[in-house]
């Protein structure tokens, strides 16, 4: 989802670097305060954003012949909710465009927004409205985890497309092409990303339930459901 | 009882299946290079923008690891990372939980 050094014209890296900042600030705040107010928070932003360092970190090829990576983001904004999230996602993106020339420092606004912001949010949105329903826990987690991924390469492609507008079509017919090429590439690394942090969910229920509980990430009886089932 | 694994065997079963069908795309499509999408998205766009992909410059001058190796040395790197913290957490609610039952 990177989009490179160089290939946005700097009036767009602007742009998306004026939606990250206040995103960035008002996460960093949102971190310290849920910090502050809970020390054993801290091993679980481990986890969740020890799994967008790995997940982030791994090129698998795809169907349509060339690689692509997830983005673990998921469980994070399940967790601490999309700000927070932007937060860990800036500090992997800062590092993939420092030493490996994946994406850079003028695009970074633009891949933060994509994968740091929109993503998580749209991740969060499902979560926000199946939490309180009789939809299962995990489905849930993998559903939310699985848009995540895919929003990020939607935006990705939104994000080509505005800079570079087709001369036939203008900006549809361009984001159709790079959808074509993020989008499809993404669907099976969606899916077995969704179903592999449904799974490390399942662990954290069953090794740490009480900091779920405190940060009333699911209703208690959910969790306690699940907990009796495994 | 027969629910107990079932997420465990979902994502067994869901890399298998993604690895069944890796091994047979590649085998149908001969020319493909699984270059990154990244890099075939910087061609469209050097496409739609009328120049050739390497004579976009960085607006930012950037470092590039100066080989394949570097750079997948570096991206183990960050895996390493993200490995050690997941570890680590794990190891410790594991550790707590434990103490809770022992006391």
């Amino acid at each position: 989802m990177h989009i490179m050094e160089g290939f946005l014209p700097w009036q767009w890296c602007l742009v998306w670097w004026i939606f990250a900042i206040p995103c960035l600030v008002y996460g960093v705040y949102l971190l310290k305060k849920v910090l502050d107010a809970d020390r054993e928070a801290l091993p679980l932003l481990g986890v969740t954003g020890g799994f967008i360092f790995i997940l982030s970190s791994l090129k698998l090829p795809s169907v349509t012949g060339s690689c692509s990576h997830p983005t673990g983001t998921g469980l994070s904004a399940i967790c601490f909710g999309p700000w927070i999230t932007s937060v860990v996602c800036a500090i992997v993106l800062l590092f993939q465009a420092l030493f490996l020339a994946h994406g850079g420092l003028s695009v970074l606004g633009a891949n933060i927004v994509s994968m740091g912001i929109v993503g998580p949010l749209a991740g969060y949105a499902v979560y926000r409205a199946l939490r309180e329903t009789r939809v299962n826990m995990f489905l849930t987690v993998f559903l939310a985890c699985a848009l995540a991924d895919m929003f990020t390469y939607f935006t990705t492609s939104l994000e080509l497309a505005l800079a570079y507008p087709a001369q036939v079509g203008g900006v549809g017919s361009s984001f159709i092409l790079f959808m074509g090429i993020f989008a499809v590439t993404q669907v099976p690394l969606a899916i077995v990303e969704g179903v592999v942090l449904a799974l490390v969910f399942k662990y954290i229920v069953q090794l740490k339930p009480d900091i779920l509980f405190r940060m009333n990430v699911f209703p208690e009886a959910k969790i306690n459901a699940a907990r009796n089932d495994t | 009882m027969g629910y107990k694994y079932r997420l465990e065997i979902l994502a067994v079963v869901a890399v298998l299946i993604f690895c069944a069908l890796f091994l047979y795309t590649s085998s149908i499509m001969g020319n493909a290079k699984y270059t990154g999408s990244d890099m075939v998205g910087a061609e469209k766009i050097a496409w739609l923008a009328g120049v050739p992909a390497d004579e976009i410059v960085p607006l930012i001058p950037q470092w590039v690891p100066p080989s394949g190796e570097i750079e997948s040395a570096l991206f183990a790197l960050q895996a390493a990372i993200g490995g050690i913290m997941v570890g680590l957490v794990f190891g410790y609610w594991i550790g707590q939980k434990k103490g809770t039952k022992s006391t």
